[in-house]
């Protein structure tokens, strides 16, 4: 198994938030199959040049997210989990949250003026759906 | 656990520079960083690490020994490569390699040759002709293949080009692979340990700054950007590291952000227009400033 | 604190063969040119005569003053010294190695060259009598070397190291000058007979014992060192 992930170095996201979605992403198109032993911290550590903290905080967050399984003492296992898809459709909306708060920020718009711009998009959302009902 | 190194109130007084009691701790198997800008002691506190010079008080405990009384042996296990170390421009890297091979049993031949492609140094070439990029890269072979249990690197970029920077952390990155091993490495670019480091430890004027794992960092520190009435007090926050304003905007710099400050602010007729995540290079200059001001 | 000296004497050795080998090229010159100074003092003529000491004084103060730098002021100076101290060795394994180094780099052509002198004096015409007045000089650059040593060990300054190592090795003239006015070396500086009074054997026994006494002090001035780079 290689544990290369490819990290960009940009900076726009955090080491451990990129080990958490390369993996996801490897688990969902089923590159790593359930059962598949993780490269061990220490390994995937060494190959992207990322501190070994990084990496047990990614890990513990995969781990919380049911994509991986940690048994003491024989390493990290993919997950039986069937629920992948839509751990990955979370990640892609918070990406979408994030880029909407800085698109707000560029605006000079306040949380609020999201907030509520938020909840305009809503309510219209809402009154298509009814109206494309009522037809 | 044990301990790669364990300072205990060390201080060292020179004339002009004075480091007063420092207390540092680093658990084996992690890497820490060491950041500070030119004159603030970690060159001091690196030579202490490695017998090079001696503390005036205090205890310096490394891999477990005691400095000065067991120097032979942490040498042994130990590998120290700093800027103002020279190697011997009339002879060539094979022969320091062949020094350090007889002198250290630990020595790695095929893990040099390995590093010698690496890095493309040629080692039939005497060391005065070398460059400086390729003069630091030598002697970063000399430890590195010594697979020494302690590696201290005092500046290891520094002056290096981007490849030959990348080649370092790199090389730098196998000793990850082994629990055992320990990293203390200092630079004057945060940019430089962000990665690599567990833990990364702010020295300013002789004074440890600060001490976290970086992700402690990075999830601490944000700048917030907004506008409204806000009382001079909030300087005075414990959250708070530093207060702009630049007309109708404020930026707030926190050290400690939470969810909850929002509100706080709210409550000041403070309205935030964004709130910005921090990189390791602006929460270090914002510290040193605040050190500064002190 | 460990009350019993361990030496690291493996490292010790190589740290001594490295000098060796730094110093190895212009050994060779020196004792080269030593053979040719007594070549030209055997010879046993006026002009060879004094161009061959001469010669071989200034052989023996390059000798010694090249063997300093190289071992100790350049290390200092190129840096390399925080390279030697970072090896598994004690201050004084350090002091041990550089102390035998020297011995080595500079004791091979001093030996050479003061057994050559006593045979040419003693097989050539020259009067056998200038024995004496040459060991005494032998003795005094033997003094010198050591102090020179010590302070080079000692003292960073490069000023106090070229003042000591130039200034010892002046005083020369005045001890020439000195011990011709004593009357057992004018009297018997013709003759074939070596004559030793009281005075010279004391001279020479003082160089030995002083040369001597200067390492041990340094020794102990440096195992106590703070810093090492």
């Amino acid at each position: 198994m290689n544990a290369q992930l490819f990290l960009s170095q940009d900076g726009s996201q955090p080491m451990y938030r990129q080990i958490v979605e390369r993996i996801t992403t490897k688990v969902a198109t089923r590159e790593w199959v359930a059962g598949t032993a993780l490269p061990s911290i220490r390994e995937l550590a060494a190959a992207n040049s990322v501190s070994v903290i990084t990496v047990k905080r990614a890990y513990l967050e995969l781990e919380l997210a049911k994509v991986i399984v940690t048994q003491h003492g024989k390493g990290s296992f993919v997950g039986p989990s069937t629920d992948l898809p839509r751990q990955l459709m979370y990640g892609e909306l918070r990406g979408y949250v994030a880029a909407a708060l800085r698109c707000a920020a560029k605006l000079e718009l306040s949380i609020n003026d999201l907030k509520s711009m938020l909840d305009d998009q809503a309510a219209e959302s809402r009154d298509e759906t009814q109206q494309g009902n009522t037809e | 656990m044990t301990n790669a190194f364990r300072l205990t109130n060390v201080s060292k007084r020179y004339e002009h520079f004075a480091m007063e009691k420092i207390n540092l701790c680093l658990p084996e198997g992690e890497i820490m960083g060491l950041i500070g800008v030119n004159g603030a002691g970690k060159s001091t506190l690196l030579r202490i690490l490695a017998g090079l010079s001696l503390a005036d008080s205090g205890e310096v405990q490394v891999l477990g020994l005691q400095l000065p009384a067991d120097q032979v042996e942490i040498k042994r296990q130990i590998g120290l490569a700093s800027e103002d170390m020279r190697l011997y421009g009339s002879q060539t890297l094979r022969w320091h390699m062949d020094f350090m091979a007889k002198v250290y049993g630990s020595w790695d031949e095929a893990y040099a040759t390995k590093l010698l492609r690496r890095f493309d140094l040629n080692e039939n070439q005497p060391v005065a002709s070398f460059s400086h990029g390729q003069r630091v890269k030598g002697l970063l072979l000399l430890n590195f293949a010594r697979r020494p249990r302690l590696l201290l690197l005092d500046e290891p970029t520094t002056g290096l080009d981007p490849v030959a920077r990348a080649e370092v952390l790199d090389a730098l990155s196998d000793v990850l692979l082994d629990g055992a091993r320990s990293v203390l490495f200092s630079s004057h670019n945060a940019h430089d340990i962000e990665r690599l480091a567990d833990t990364i430890t702010f020295i300013h004027g002789g004074r440890l700054i600060a001490n976290l794992d970086t992700e402690s960092y990075l999830s601490a520190w944000r700048r917030v950007l907004g506008h409204g009435t806000l009382a001079d007090e909030v300087t005075d926050w414990p959250e708070v590291a530093q207060v702009r304003r630049s007309g109708a905007t404020t930026e707030i710099t926190f050290k400690s952000y939470g969810i909850a400050l929002n509100e706080r602010l709210a409550a000041q007729g403070f309205e935030i227009d964004a709130i910005y995540p921090m990189s390791l290079e602006e929460i270090f200059i914002t510290t040193i400033r605040g050190a500064a001001q002190q | 604190m460990k009350t019993q000296i361990e030496l690291n004497v493996p490292v010790i050795r190589l740290l001594i063969a490295k000098d060796w080998k730094l110093f190895e090229k212009q050994l060779a010159a020196y004792v080269a040119a030593g053979i040719v100074a007594l070549v030209l003092l055997g010879m046993a003529k006026k002009w060879t005569f004094y161009l061959g000491s001469l010669m071989l004084i200034v052989v023996l103060v390059a000798a010694a003053c090249f063997a300093i730098s190289s071992s100790l002021i350049n290390e200092r100076k190129q840096q390399t010294l925080a390279f030697v101290m970072s090896l598994p060795v004690s201050p004084l394994d350090f002091f041990l190695a550089k102390l035998l180094g020297n011995l080595a780099t500079f004791g091979v052509p001093y030996l050479f060259l003061t057994l050559g002198t006593v045979a040419v004096i003693l097989t050539t015409p020259i009067p056998d009598g200038l024995l004496v007045l040459s060991l005494l000089v032998l003795g005094h650059i033997l003094l010198a070397y050591c102090i020179s040593l010590s302070i080079a060990m000692a003292v960073e300054s490069e000023g106090w190291n070229v003042f000591t190592m130039i200034g010892s090795m002046v005083l020369i003239n005045p001890l020439i000058a000195a011990v011709n006015q004593m009357p057992s070396v004018a009297n018997s500086l013709q003759g074939d007979i070596v004559v030793w009074s009281a005075w010279t054997v004391a001279i020479l026994f003082a160089q030995v014992t002083l040369s001597l006494a200067v390492l041990v002090v340094t020794g102990w001035v440096h195992c106590r060192k703070k810093a090492f780079y």
